[in-house]
């Protein structure tokens, strides 16, 4: 009955939980559906970010790795590649196919040989170097281009705010 | 062969009748539950819903349309159909207020304006009540390290519960200790 999706999403939990990298933590919501993950991801150092913890959401389509999951924060994330609801727009997450702007690399992209680890790092390595060529939030972008000390207020009071102070 | 003739328009306003009294029936609960409540505690109507039934009929008022979908319990299709059958929708009564249009519908897709603002995590994992704790978490921290990867799915779960909780645990502790460091520090240097 189990998937070969399943199957591969049980896998990637468990190399996940025996061997997490630094700073991140995800797995299913519940076991009885493997394609909802909840994934949890420290504000890397020396950033804006630093000290808090991102919750997001990853839900898998039923072709996975064929194709790739999604991911949305769940708390207010202030940055050029999150748009105002949370979603996540990064080169991994995007199927090689579905590129109309052409200027993500193929080898950047969502391929079967990624893996949910390579995406949280990947978000992780974006909260700190946002990527302002094809913002999800333009607001953002122009904020964190121009005038960075604003930018950083707004994310440090996010991550405040996040943590219930 | 004179009684068989007769028997046809029997049939026909015998299944006419039927019809009109099973829709009558049909329609009566929903009109009837509603409509002494008003708006206050009748059926929520989604704006959506009018603004679904004014896109295909823009000719009508939104408030009658309100109104219709509030006495049949936010039944689009039977909106559209009895307007489309010719039956004029009644008019409202002038107590009835018809929830706001959806704002700025025609940005939707653009940036969502007055997005809800999200819970906090201690909120969101219920972890009020052990904010305060400071030393329980340190303890259970040397303690019971848990297993890496347990083969039973219900520990598992638990496991991924704790680690969770201790994350964001103590991000907040950490976050508190250093505001706390900060607030004294320019106590003092304003003293």
């Amino acid at each position: 009955m189990t998937s070969s999706a399943s199957k591969r999403l049980f896998k990637e939990y468990r190399g996940l939980s025996s061997d997490p990298p630094e700073g991140i933590m995800a797995g299913p919501v519940s076991e009885d559906d493997m394609f909802l993950w909840e994934a949890f991801i420290q504000g890397p150092e020396g950033t804006p970010f630093e000290g808090g913890v991102f919750p997001a959401e990853l839900k898998f389509p039923k072709d996975y790795p064929l194709a790739p999951p999604t991911m949305r924060f769940l708390v207010d994330v202030w940055h050029p590649n999150v748009y105002a609801n949370g979603n996540v727009c990064i080169s991994i997450l995007h199927p090689p196919g579905d590129d109309p702007h052409q200027y993500e690399q193929a080898s950047e992209r969502w391929s079967p040989i990624q893996s949910v680890e390579k995406i949280l790092i990947s978000v992780m390595s974006m909260l700190a170097e946002p990527n302002d060529e094809s913002p999800a939030n333009v607001d953002a972008a122009r904020m964190w281009r121009e005038k960075r000390a604003d930018y950083e207020k707004i994310v440090k009071e996010n991550v405040r705010k996040s943590l219930g102070l | 062969m004179a009684e068989q003739t007769l028997n046809v328009p029997q049939l026909v306003v015998f299944i006419v009748l039927a019809f009109l009294g099973v829709r009558w029936y049909l329609r009566k609960p929903a009109a009837g539950s509603t409509r002494p409540t008003g708006q206050s505690h009748g059926v929520r109507i989604d704006p959506a819903q009018i603004d679904q039934v004014a896109q295909m009929f823009p000719q009508l008022d939104r408030r009658q349309i309100a109104w219709d979908l509030q006495r049949n319990g936010g039944n689009v299709s039977a909106t559209t159909e009895r307007v489309l059958t010719g039956r004029r929708l009644d008019t409202p009564p002038p107590s009835f207020n018809p929830p706001a249009p959806r704002a700025a519908s025609t940005a939707q897709s653009a940036t969502p304006a007055a997005k809800p603002t999200k819970p906090d995590l201690i909120t969101r994992y219920n972890l009020a009540s052990r904010v305060g704790v400071a030393s329980e978490a340190a303890a259970s921290d040397s303690a019971s390290k848990p297993k890496a990867w347990s083969a039973d799915r219900n520990e598992r779960q638990a496991n991924m519960q704790r680690k969770r909780e201790e994350m964001i645990l103590a991000a907040r502790r950490k976050m508190e200790a250093q505001e706390k460091g900060k607030a004294k520090a320019s106590g003092t240097s304003a003293s």
